[in-house]
């Protein structure tokens, strides 16, 4: 646990909490980001897809006894099938019938959070599910700050997973061509991209991620079958304060929000942290709807 | 001159007819459907609260197209001032329906004009994260709202010293509903709402025509917060008790599938949804939950194979009907 005594801006301790968070925050992010940018839609279902994936592991471990990597291969199996089933089921033919409309999409994947929401509850019960840390790592102390095993397994992860989907959106073919369907996709279509194989790549690897974000964080927070829709605004919000200009936007938004949401709560409590977190979806959206990292579009 | 003005009544004339035989049908079908059942009494009454909270959505969400989901908030305003007025001021019960649609529509106001760049998704998200702040403060601010137990013992409103019983406060509050519905569905076919529609279709074509579109998105959220304040205040009549967590983010998700399930088409949508809702989520037999599973297996259904709900299904069934009653004919 945390150290007693005066704890404030300079406390490196604090700094740890905001970091960990901020990095859950960035893969979620992340998550929605690689939609955004393969469909040009928010995918508000990510966090259900995290949550679910969290509950699976946890219940398969409690109740089978799967060991906790198993468990995660099959969580994020089933994040990766539900992400899927979103766009095949539900996105597509929404956005076709309504030709590509906001609010028709907006209103059904709202629907499709509350069915994963329902569904969890169901299957895995309404009470909170710990899950155990996916590494093996033990808690241990950097001079004065204390690190716990799962600590250091969100912001490894974080460390691995974010750079691979940056190589694969910079260096092969089809991460190339996520930003071009997600721009225009009647033209991407018309020089021959295959649309959907593409769209179905960044669902697929969108609910991969947010399943692996779900499951390492789980083993701090637990999780519970209405996390997924707080899990969504954070991860939203990470990436309205990031922009979407760069893949690299989602970490910086996300620590940014995790360290406003630790400082917050310790200055003004938990109703001024989440009043902090408002205030800033505010000012970013009045004064930078772009957020840091805007793209420069070459005309 | 005067043919004219016969004209012009008769369907004025007509439409006042059709919508009082709406009414009297609706209540007459909840009537016969709760019955002497106290449980379906209270279900009722939940049913109202939950139609006036999504007609308040109906102008903004469905008419002017702008997914504002704060609407919980709005519910939570309309609750605390009628329990803050009347347990902690001493004053009638009656005296928060107004202060709370007042203060709902606003905070909705201010929340729009801080929000009016946004649309779409950005809008959902910053109104949701508005919706979670309000409910942490509710319980926080313990000498307006007392805290996370909230505030208990609200006296039921008396009519010039006269009571209702249980049966005669259900009544009134179908009836109430009815108005409700019936004014914005008026709302939704007046040249006002005509122009709130066309503004969601074609912004700059409305904006050409000397309106301006925000404006008209602004007041509608307003108005529609005052409404849903209402449901909050309602709702304090058949539960003398209110708390942070009465009114949470389920209400929301709820409220925005009511007029998909009912139809959009029509404000009836609405209450139809809202009493759908309640029957399937919290009538249901089976284990706790498995109504709320069904009820977003429902909407995703309706989404994807019949967007126009119950009362657009029901259209285009009887058009099909008659259409190939006629063709039988020939």
């Amino acid at each position: 646990m945390y150290s007693e005594g005066i704890r404030e801006m300079t406390d490196p301790q604090l700094w740890l909490a905001g970091a960990e968070i901020g990095c859950f925050f960035a893969l979620v992010a992340l998550s929605i980001y690689l939609v955004v940018v393969g469909a040009s839609f928010f995918n508000f279902a990510a966090g259900p897809y995290a949550m679910a994936a969290a509950l699976l592991t946890g219940y398969a471990a409690a109740h089978w006894g799967v060991p906790i990597l198993a468990g995660a291969v099959l969580g994020i199996a089933v994040a990766v099938a539900i992400s899927l089933a979103t766009e095949i089921v539900v996105v597509r033919p929404v956005q076709r019938r309504s030709g590509g409309a906001e609010l028709p999409a907006l209103v059904a994947v709202t629907a499709t959070l509350f069915a994963i929401q329902q569904l969890a509850g169901t299957v895995f019960g309404r009470t909170p599910v710990s899950v155990r840390n996916l590494l093996p790592l033990p808690d241990f102390r950097v001079g004065s700050l204390s690190v716990q095993g799962s600590t250091a397994t969100i912001i490894l992860v974080t460390a691995l997973v974010l750079p691979a989907v940056i190589l694969w959106l910079r260096r092969t073919t089809t991460g190339q061509l996520l930003r071009a369907v997600g721009d225009n996709h009647e033209a991407a279509r018309m020089i021959g991209v295959n649309v959907n194989r593409v769209r179905l790549w960044a669902f697929g690897l969108s609910g991969a991620i947010a399943g692996l974000a779900g499951i390492v964080f789980a083993a701090k927070s637990g999780a519970y079958f209405t996390s997924g829709l707080s899990w969504t605004l954070t991860g939203f919000l990470a990436l309205v304060i990031g922009g979407t200009g760069t893949p690299w936007a989602p970490l910086i938004g996300g620590l940014a929000l995790g360290w406003i949401q630790v400082f917050g709560s310790f200055y003004f409590g938990a109703t001024g942290s989440s009043i902090a977190v408002f205030l800033v979806a505010l000012v970013f959206f009045a004064l930078r709807p772009e957020g840091l990292f805007q793209r420069k579009v070459r005309v | 001159m005067a043919s004219t003005s016969i004209t012009a009544a008769r369907p004025a004339l007509r439409d006042a007819l059709v919508e009082s035989g709406i009414c009297l049908t609706v209540v007459a079908v909840v009537l016969l459907w709760m019955g002497p059942s106290l449980y379906r009494q209270d279900l009722v009454f939940l049913a109202a609260t939950y139609a006036l909270v999504a007609l308040g959505m109906y102008l903004p969400f469905v008419l002017a197209g702008s997914l504002s989901m704060a609407y919980s908030a709005y519910a939570a305003i309309g609750a605390y001032a009628v329990a803050y007025l009347s347990v902690k001021q001493g004053l009638s019960p009656w005296w928060g329906w107004p202060a709370g649609m007042a203060i709902a529509a606003a905070v909705a106001l201010v929340l729009a004009v801080a929000t009016r760049k946004l649309s779409g998704f950005y809008l959902a998200a910053v109104t949701l994260l508005f919706a979670v702040a309000f409910e942490h403060w509710l319980g926080d601010a313990t000498t307006i709202t007392g805290g996370a137990s909230g505030i208990s013992g609200i006296p039921v409103p008396s009519l010039f010293g006269w009571e209702p019983p249980r049966y005669a406060q259900v009544l009134a509050a179908i009836v109430f509903v009815c108005v409700v519905a019936v004014f914005i569905d008026r709302l939704r076919r007046s040249a006002w709402g005509l122009a709130l529609s066309a503004a969601r279709e074609n912004g700059p074509a409305v904006q050409s025509a000397g309106i301006s579109p925000p404006h008209l998105t602004v007041v509608a959220l307003a108005a529609g917060a005052a409404i849903a304040a209402t449901g909050g205040a309602l709702f304090t009549v058949s539960v003398q008790a209110v708390t942070p967590e009465t009114f949470g983010l389920d209400l929301v998700f709820l409220a925005i599938f009511m007029p998909i399930i009912g139809g959009r088409g029509s404000a009836w949508g609405a209450p139809l949804g809202a009493l759908i809702v309640v029957a399937v989520s919290l009538n249901m037999p089976g284990y706790q939950g498995s109504g709320e599973l069904l009820l977003a297996g429902v909407v995703l259904a309706i989404l994807l194979l019949a967007p126009g709900g119950v009362i657009g299904w029901t259209h285009s069934a009887t058009a099909r009907l008659i259409s190939s009653r006629t063709r039988d004919r020939r």
